[in-house]
């Protein structure tokens, strides 16, 4: 089981509708993922219609094994489960570093109908925090969605930097552009010099910015579902492989 | 295993879905495919339906519905069990179907297929599965859906579970085995089984006419298999029938005089008779392969040849027991009993005829319980075998009573007693089978006397081991009488049979 974040510590990145179109497209291509919404303002779940859990804003929720896993919803698809979003994240530390240990009741409870996820796939809150601190630490994959544009580039050094700061391990940082029109000269640019710079940092796709993503609030649904030749489909298809390939 | 709810209707459920009331959930379905022929398959006597579930045969597959999940597995023709190819559905039916009985083709017609999805009012699937409608033509129409709950929401199953529990839909058509007796056009109450309706104040004489009467039925409808020799149960139903028949007769004494007692045990004795070698030829070769194991490897061979005898036996009576069931005597002589036991008029009663079927029964299950009782009792290691056989016959008697008349009773206490009573009936049969066996092969070894020299040498060898083996079993059967009455002759066991069935006693409701 592969604990992948899907982060950004800068806000309309497209982080959310990435975490869903990605957790479609590993569960497409056979992986069993259970996609955690972790973030109050991202509603990953609003996409796939799952009502919110009420149950799971008690902060003792992390601590309770059976509290968890009875909180998970299948989604419409196969092989793709859910977990609401509304938490209390003070105790989320303890339930990471429990996903990780294969002796723990969490790590035994957490299985999708009958057999360990594949891909837990964390939609994580946009800041830095311990909450994120914990996640870094725990994860095994953190994909950074950037927007090929200066600013973004900047919050792209800062992460490392505060990697660097903490002694956190850089190379479990897979950025990822995000919504790249190719018609703008500053996105190829910025494109062509953050790949010198950050190599193997960054994935080799590029995932192009589409209107359909864009609708993915309208149809609550994954882009793939409603605009399955969108040229932004095939590009978190491909993210998929390569992600598989890293992992 | 996820659950599952399995909703099972006659006629076709999407009305049934539509009117429920759901609350904020909704019904989706998908178009329907453009529909298929299928073969309902089961065992004659519905096995796989009494095990709630429908083998539907089309022609991409072998399909089980009902149970804890729909399976499938490749096409194949129903046959035994045992050589049907093997698969998911093969698998899951094994402990189900008797290895004794063929899958046959036992209704079929126009099977519609389509996906049924449970939503929210955020149009999220809750629960799916497949929706499956049957139609036998005719108006025999039934629906069976699966609905299995994605992840989290079993809240939902349950929820939709109770909105459509005791909605049978048209026909009353709760359960597969109802089902499967819509699409075969069969009384649900009736396939498989009989049952006889009885009251406690009813005459003895009508008592034992229904029974006689609802036996001749079973009887009758096991007459097609026989002919078209499916497998050996519909010989061996048919022979339980009329048992059952001639055990009226003989048990329920005077309820018909004397002359007409004599004529009835005459007439059906003379249909039995036509079918006991048949049946011998039939549990020698079921039990083929338990009788090489008992014997060592050297004699094998001799029994083998033993049992391709009995085969080609066997063939011989075949035909001539389905040439009997095809003359013109034996369907006259049908006609004449089913006539006799339909009108009644014509039947001499006896004295006992006009007494309530409730004392009647009382006094002829006490009667035969003293006398198990009385037999047993004095049986012990040095006990001719004469008076176990004895013990034995008065076992079934007493067992077939108490069937008889079990719904004046209350089926379910009496089927503790007669759960009772077949420990020590087992133990005796078997006792009694080993007997009938080794007699029955040593006059096959005094007939092989003629046969050609180097086969009758190994045939009859092999004949002799099988008989000491068969001897030393009986012994070990003896040994367990005793032990066998003492298990039934429970404190508790007499107190429920007192109290059941001791005349001047009070009856349950």
């Amino acid at each position: 089981m592969k604990i992948v974040a899907c982060y950004s510590n800068k806000g309309g990145v497209g982080k959310t509708a990435s975490a869903v179109n990605i957790a479609y497209g590993l569960a497409k291509a056979g992986q069993r993922v259970l996609l955690c919404d972790l973030d109050p303002q991202g509603a990953s779940g609003f996409y796939f219609r799952v009502k919110p859990s009420k149950k799971l804003t008690d902060a003792r929720f992390f601590t309770d094994v059976k509290r968890f896993t009875s909180a998970i919803r299948g989604s419409d698809f196969d092989n793709l489960d859910i977990l609401p979003a509304n938490m209390s994240f003070r105790d989320f530390d303890v339930f990471l570093s429990r996903m990780k240990n294969s002796r723990s009741r969490l790590k035994k409870a957490l299985k999708s109908v009958d057999k360990d996820y594949d891909v837990v796939l964390l939609d994580c809150p946009p800041n830095i925090s311990t909450l994120s601190e914990n996640v870094f630490k725990s994860a095994d994959a953190i994909l950074v969605p950037v927007i090929p544009t200066t600013l973004s580039e900047r919050t792209f050094e800062q992460l490392l930097a505060f990697f660097d700061e903490n002694g956190l391990p850089k190379k479990k940082i897979l950025g990822f552009f995000s919504m790249v029109q190719g018609t703008k000269k500053l996105h190829s640019e910025t494109v062509e010099a953050m790949r010198k710079r950050y190599g193997k940092r960054l994935l080799d796709v590029a995932v192009p910015f589409s209107s359909e993503v864009e609708k993915m609030g309208v149809h609550r649904a994954p882009v793939g579902t409603f605009a399955r030749n969108n040229a932004a489909v095939k590009g978190y298809d491909l993210l998929c492989n390569e992600l598989l390939e890293r992992l | 295993m996820p659950e599952i709810l399995t909703i099972t209707t006659g006629g076709d459920l999407r009305t049934l879905l539509r009117d429920a009331d759901l609350g904020k959930l909704h019904l989706s379905l998908d178009e329907a495919d453009g529909g298929s022929a299928f073969t309902l398959l089961d065992t004659f006597d519905a096995q796989v339906a009494a095990a709630e579930l429908l083998l539907l045969l089309t022609e991409d597959g072998l399909h089980l519905l009902g149970g804890a999940a729909p399976l499938v597995q490749a096409h194949a023709e129903p046959d035994f069990l045992a050589r049907m190819p093997a698969g998911p559905v093969t698998k899951r039916l094994s402990g189900i179907v008797s290895p004794l009985r063929t899958l046959m083709s036992v209704a079929g017609g126009t099977l519609s297929r389509q996906g049924l999805r449970v939503l929210d009012d955020n149009e999220k699937t809750h629960l799916r599965g497949t929706l499956h409608v049957l139609d036998a033509g005719k108006g025999r129409t039934v629906s069976v859906s699966d609905l299995t709950p994605l992840r989290g929401y079993d809240k939902t199953l349950r929820k939709v579970g109770s909105a459509l529990s005791g909605r049978a839909g048209k026909g009353k058509v709760n359960t597969m085995l109802e089902a499967s007796a819509v699409l075969r056009g069969e009384d649900p109450a009736l396939i498989g089984k009989t049952r006889v309706v009885m009251s406690a104040d009813e005459k003895a004489f009508k008592a034992a006419n229904d029974i006689i009467r609802a036996q001749l039925v079973a009887a009758r409808r096991q007459e097609d298999g026989i002919r078209a020799d499916l497998d050996s149960e519909f010989l061996h139903e048919y022979r339980v029938a009329l048992r059952r028949v001639r055990s009226v007769i003989s048990l329920f004494k005077g309820v018909y005089d004397d002359k007409q007692t004599a004529d009835l045990k005459a007439r059906f004795g003379a249909i039995m008779a036509r079918t006991g070698r048949l049946r011998d030829l039939d549990v020698y070769l079921i039990e083929r392969e338990a009788y090489l194991a008992l014997v060592p490897e050297g004699f094998r061979p001799g029994i083998g040849k033993l049992f391709d005898m009995f085969a080609a036996q066997r063939d011989v009576e075949h035909a001539k027991l389905t040439a009997y069931l095809d003359s013109k005597a034996y369907q006259k002589e049908m006609a004449k009993l089913e006539a006799l036991f339909d009108k009644t008029k014509a039947l001499s009663k006896g004295p006992e005829a006009k007494r309530h079927a409730l004392d009647y029964a009382k006094a002829l299950i006490w009667k035969r319980y003293r006398k198990v009782c009385k037999i047993a009792r004095d049986i012990d290691d040095a006990t001719p075998d004469a008076q176990v056989h004895e013990l034995r016959i008065e076992c079934k008697k007493l067992r077939y009573l108490m069937e008889f008349f079990a719904p004046l009773f209350g089926d379910a206490e009496v089927r503790k007693l007669i759960k009772a009573l077949k420990g020590l009936q087992d133990n005796l049969g078997n006792f009694n089978d080993y007997s009938v066996q080794q007699a029955a092969l040593q006059a096959q070894a005094e007939a092989l006397v003629g046969g050609t020299a180097a086969d009758t040498v190994e045939i009859a060898s092999g004949l002799g081991a099988l008989v000491t083996v068969l001897h030393q079993k009986q012994l070990e059967e003896r040994a367990r009488v005793a032990a066998s009455f003492a298990a039934f002759d429970s404190a508790e066991t007499q107190a429920q049979f007192r109290s059941l069935f001791k005349p001047g006693g009070e009856a349950k409701p």
